[in-house]
């Protein structure tokens, strides 16, 4: 196993790069919302990477469509999940630090005091802030 | 999916004339199969399966070229001593109705660069998102329309897209 063969191993170091800068993104980003960015792209493709190499390892069919459904449901839960958090975050009223240098940032959703809006279109978050109000 | 059929069909009726029953042959058999839908749209009412699959593929590339956009994009925002993040949240006017489109939107949208999708409007019209490294709301808007576009192309039953591009929507 300590050979370097390029096949197996470029894809894994580039996956690893990007889950890497992930975890930087995740530690210097400002704010939530922001850090979101990183965990839901660099994470994906991340993984992607690291999955192909390691199908091209095990070189064995079965391994290799196995890893094909685990990246397929990679590609659809991670940008739902970070899409689920950040309207989580919004509704409990976490507001989006924006715009950068001190100038006001563009805020077409009229940050916060529009939670309502959302929880309107979204029967569980109307109960969820009901719950809180209570 | 009456063209799909048709396309399975055509590869299994290829697998028996083979006289073989594999994986290989089946997917020889689905490849020629497409191809003579594809030669005969009128006779075999396929337009619009080979259309939407053709569409199909091109996503898959556009897609791909986009996540690595992005990822480019977040890591050297990640690893710059002071990344020009500008946050902003913009709001998207949405052409796609359906409840599974959106959501394939919303995975795509946070897949491409520079954008989270935040949340929907109550008639779930438009799309709230946040936003990073984009100079204008516009940009980023832009950036969103040009997913949105690809993905009507592959829904739309009809025989062309009938959508407006990007920059015809406010």
């Amino acid at each position: 196993m300590a050979d370097f063969s390029p096949l197996r191993d470029i894809p894994i170091l580039i996956g690893a790069f990007f889950v890497l800068t992930a975890a930087v993104g995740m530690v210097r980003f400002p704010d939530l919302y922001s850090r979101l960015h990183a965990s839901s792209k660099l994470v994906t493709l991340g993984s992607a990477g690291i999955f192909l190499g390691a199908a091209l390892e095990l070189t064995d069919a079965a391994a290799f469509t196995r890893l094909a459904a685990v990246l397929l449901f990679q590609f659809l839960t991670t940008p739902l999940t970070a899409y689920l958090i950040a309207q989580a975050a919004y509704l409990r009223g976490l507001p989006p630090l924006l715009g950068s240098g001190g100038q006001r940032g563009v805020d077409e959703w009229g940050a916060l005091g529009q939670a309502e809006q959302v929880a309107q279109a979204d029967p569980d978050a109307q109960r969820s802030l009901a719950a809180e109000g209570q | 999916m009456s063209g799909l059929t048709l396309n399975l069909l055509l590869a299994v009726v290829w697998m028996l004339l083979a006289g073989e029953v594999s994986t290989r042959e089946l997917v020889i058999g689905f490849l020629l199969g497409f191809g003579i839908l594809a030669l005969f749209p009128r006779a075999l009412g396929s337009g619009g399966y080979v259309r939407r699959t053709l569409a199909g593929l091109g996503f898959v590339g556009f897609f791909l070229r986009e996540l690595t956009v992005a990822n480019v994009q977040v890591a050297l925002f990640a690893l710059r001593p002071h990344p020009p993040l500008n946050p902003m949240l913009v709001a998207v006017p949405l052409r796609l109705r359906r409840d599974s489109a959106q959501t394939l939107l919303v995975a795509l949208v946070n897949l491409s660069p520079g954008t989270v999708v935040m949340g929907f409007s109550a008639d779930r019209r438009t799309m709230y998102a946040h936003a990073i490294g984009n100079a204008s709301p516009r940009a980023a808007r832009d950036s969103i329309l040009r997913v949105e576009d690809r993905l009507l192309r592959v829904f739309s039953p009809g025989p062309a897209p009938q959508n407006p591009s990007p920059e015809a929507s406010p």
